[in-house]
């Protein structure tokens, strides 16, 4: 394991941000880390990267304990913040060899380092430009240049594709599985399933400061007793058709959303043969019905009773 | 050395401050040379226009109309207060004097005993208002049997005293050039707490943002080594600041230094940059705001200014002032650049009161710099 984080509890006076927070992460993967806004995320990062105490727990690093001056292990972390922490009145260039040169002594490597970021990002085009020229996505890479510049083996992403319009978030996102090929494991966090489904080798899903599962994305699927969700649109209103749908076989529940009926299904067998003989019975005209396999919401959705974005 | 090449560049972004201030100050200081070269020694003996209302009319108020008609040009004037306000307002006359008609006994009995309007922001009310006391103090002492010795009183008011230049210091001939390095370095205190607070502050600003901060204390930097950098930026700059106001009196007036006190000043000017750097460390460590900094470095770079005696000369500032001004290194400072001195133990307490400050303000910035540290 390369980071292992075992029962950790942060507490804020009344409030528990972590309340036995536990965590393993494998070298090479990426590890999702999903979970709403304020459900303890960054602040999970934040005392396995001792940048805040702990009252309870175990945190350790690359096989060592961490804490703040374990500077040895702090070489080989990289971490990307969620909000953009660079010098306004350095350049890009400059930004980028600063935080290099936390990291690395060596001139001649620095340079080589530097370069390599600059390209990896590419901002080639804009090493001269002070941070405040730049755009919102084009900060955002310059935030990752800084984080990732010193080749760590571990980077945290703390949310680097919050306020991202989507040309520069596929960019990060090619970027991150790119930084991973080359051998670095990623804990990555955030509050969009889908990048979490599309990235990460495995995921483990957080709420009120918890750590509820974890696992691949196939496997926290299977934990759910959803196994199909089928959506549905009437071209006419009737009375009672909830309860009447509820009673096809293998339905766990239904509800209406915007005028679309949601029915879950525990079984993946024949359920939408099932509906259309239901409708045919019924003389319905429907305008929409398709068939979706369940995502990572409905794996959140079932285990808290709230979804992601709520 | 990242941070430290990093810090000062960041610093050479606040360029213009120190640029703005600095050009405005060695213009000030130009200008002020001239006149310096012009005026300074040629001290013209000038009359003052007094007017008088004599309602006593005795042999002692005579006596006074006479004394002060023997260096000034007295005026007729109408016993209207409103009317004597208005001419000395426009200038017309220095000062006024309405003796009563009770003169002669308010003198006998110590009381006062005239009425004088003045100017009190004109340097000539001063001298009339000396002239007056004088005569009054000397008349009383001559009074004896009912009667006021006029002859004495005369004797006593036109007495000289013999006065003899003896020479204190070797070699330091040159008192215009002295009043010119007082006046200079006086002002840098000014300029230096400004652009300290300002530079030294902005560049914090930046280097103290809490995300930055973070992203430092992941880094495996040591927090010692990082921290010393950043001191060490901030020593250089303060060194570099202090450096272009000394250099400015070199070029301006450098041929004088062997005729001045030039080592007084050099070394009171690096423990005042001393204690004000550590002032600057503290004012960082309370606050991270831009808008406080630029109000801490216009506020107390002006106010100590004006109370330590910078401004306006300390004898001329209230008692009261100068108690106040007695709590900021400026007010040591300057004491120090007005005094003509025989050896550096003579200012060894005003240092001492600026290492002290300094120090003071060191802890103080340590003190709340505490939590961050300890985070």
């Amino acid at each position: 394991m390369i980071v292992k984080v075992d029962n950790l509890v942060k507490r804020y006076k009344e409030l528990i941000a972590l309340d036995h927070f536990s965590m393993e992460v494998r070298e090479g993967e990426i590890l999702g880390l999903l979970g709403p806004n304020g459900c303890g995320k960054t602040t999970a990062i934040n005392c396995i990267l001792s940048l805040l105490s702990f009252d309870k727990g175990e945190v350790e690093v690359l096989g060592k304990k961490m804490t703040p001056d374990a500077y040895d292990i702090k070489r080989q972390i990289g971490m990307v913040p969620q909000e953009v922490a660079v010098f306004e009145n350095l350049t890009v260039k400059e930004n980028i060899d600063y935080f290099c040169g936390l990291y690395i002594d060596d001139r001649s490597l620095r340079r080589e380092y530097v370069e390599e970021a600059i390209d990896f990002v590419e901002l080639k085009d804009y090493i001269g430009f002070y941070p405040k020229k730049l755009s919102g996505g084009l900060k955002r890479r310059l935030n990752i240049a800084c984080g990732i510049v010193h080749k760590p083996r571990l980077i945290f992403l703390d949310e680097p594709t919050v306020a991202v319009d989507a040309q520069s978030r596929n960019f990060i996102l090619e970027g991150i599985k790119k930084l991973n090929r080359e051998g670095s494991t990623i804990i990555y966090t955030t509050h969009y399933l889908e990048e979490a489904e599309m990235l990460c080798n495995r995921i483990v899903i957080m709420d009120n400061g918890k750590s509820l599962v974890s696992g691949t994305n196939q496997e926290l699927k299977a934990m759910i007793t959803t196994t199909e969700k089928i959506i549905v649109r009437f071209s006419q209103d009737d009375d009672g058709i909830m309860e009447r749908i509820g009673d096809i076989p293998h339905v766990i529940e239904v509800t209406e959303e915007d005028g679309d009926y949601i029915i879950k299904f525990e079984n993946g067998i024949n359920n939408i043969s099932n509906l259309l003989e239901f409708i045919m019975e019924n003389n319905l005209i429907y305008t929409k019905l398709y068939s979706q396999l369940p995502t990572l919401n409905d794996v959140f959705l079932e285990l808290t009773g709230k979804g992601l974005r709520d | 050395m990242t941070v430290y090449k990093y810090f000062m560049k960041v610093a050479l972004k606040h360029k213009f401050i120190i640029l703005g201030y600095s050009t405005l100050f060695l213009l000030v200081a130009i200008i002020n040379g001239t006149i310096a070269g012009t005026e300074e020694l040629q001290f013209v003996e000038t009359d003052l226009n007094i007017g008088i209302i004599d309602n006593m009319d005795s042999e002692l108020s005579r006596g006074l109309v006479g004394y002060l008609e023997e260096n000034n040009n007295i005026e007729d004037i109408i016993e209207d207060e409103g009317y004597i306000r208005e001419q000395i307002f426009l200038q017309a006359l220095d000062g006024a004097i309405i003796i009563p008609r009770d003169f002669d006994e308010k003198v006998i009995n110590k009381e006062e005993a005239i009425e004088l309007y003045k100017d009190d922001r004109r340097i000539g009310a001063y001298y009339l208002e000396q002239q007056v006391e004088k005569y009054l103090i000397f008349a009383n002492a001559t009074y004896e049997d009912n009667t006021f010795d006029m002859d004495s009183l005369k004797s006593a008011l036109n007495k000289k005293a013999n006065i003899e230049l003896i020479e204190t210091k070797k070699g330091l001939k040159n008192s215009r050039m002295d009043i010119w390095f007082k006046n200079y370095y006086n002002y840098t205190s000014y300029i230096i707490i400004a652009v300290y607070i300002a530079v030294i502050g902005m560049v914090m600003i930046e280097f103290r943002d809490k995300r930055l901060e973070d992203r430092m204390r992941i880094s495996s930097k040591k927090n010692f080594s990082l921290n010393r950098e950043i001191y060490l930026g901030q020593v250089s700059l303060g060194i570099g600041i202090t450096s272009i106001f000394i250099l400015g009196s070199l070029v301006l007036k450098g041929r004088y230094i062997g005729e001045v006190e030039f080592s007084k000043y050099m070394i009171n000017i690096a423990v005042f940059s001393f204690a004000i750097l550590c002032f600057t460390f503290l004012i960082n460590n309370l606050t991270r705001s831009r808008f406080t900094i630029n109000g801490i470095s216009t506020v107390v770079s002006l106010g100590t200014s004006f109370i330590s005696g910078v401004l306006v000369p300390q004898e001329f500032l209230g008692e009261r002032a100068l108690s106040i001004a007695k709590f900021f290194p400026t007010y040591y400072f300057v004491s120090i650049n007005e005094r003509s001195i025989g050896s550096f133990g003579d200012i060894r307490y005003e240092l001492l009161m600026q290492m002290m400050f300094g120090i003071v303000f060191l802890l103080m910035g340590l003190y709340f710099a505490r939590p961050r540290l300890r985070a």
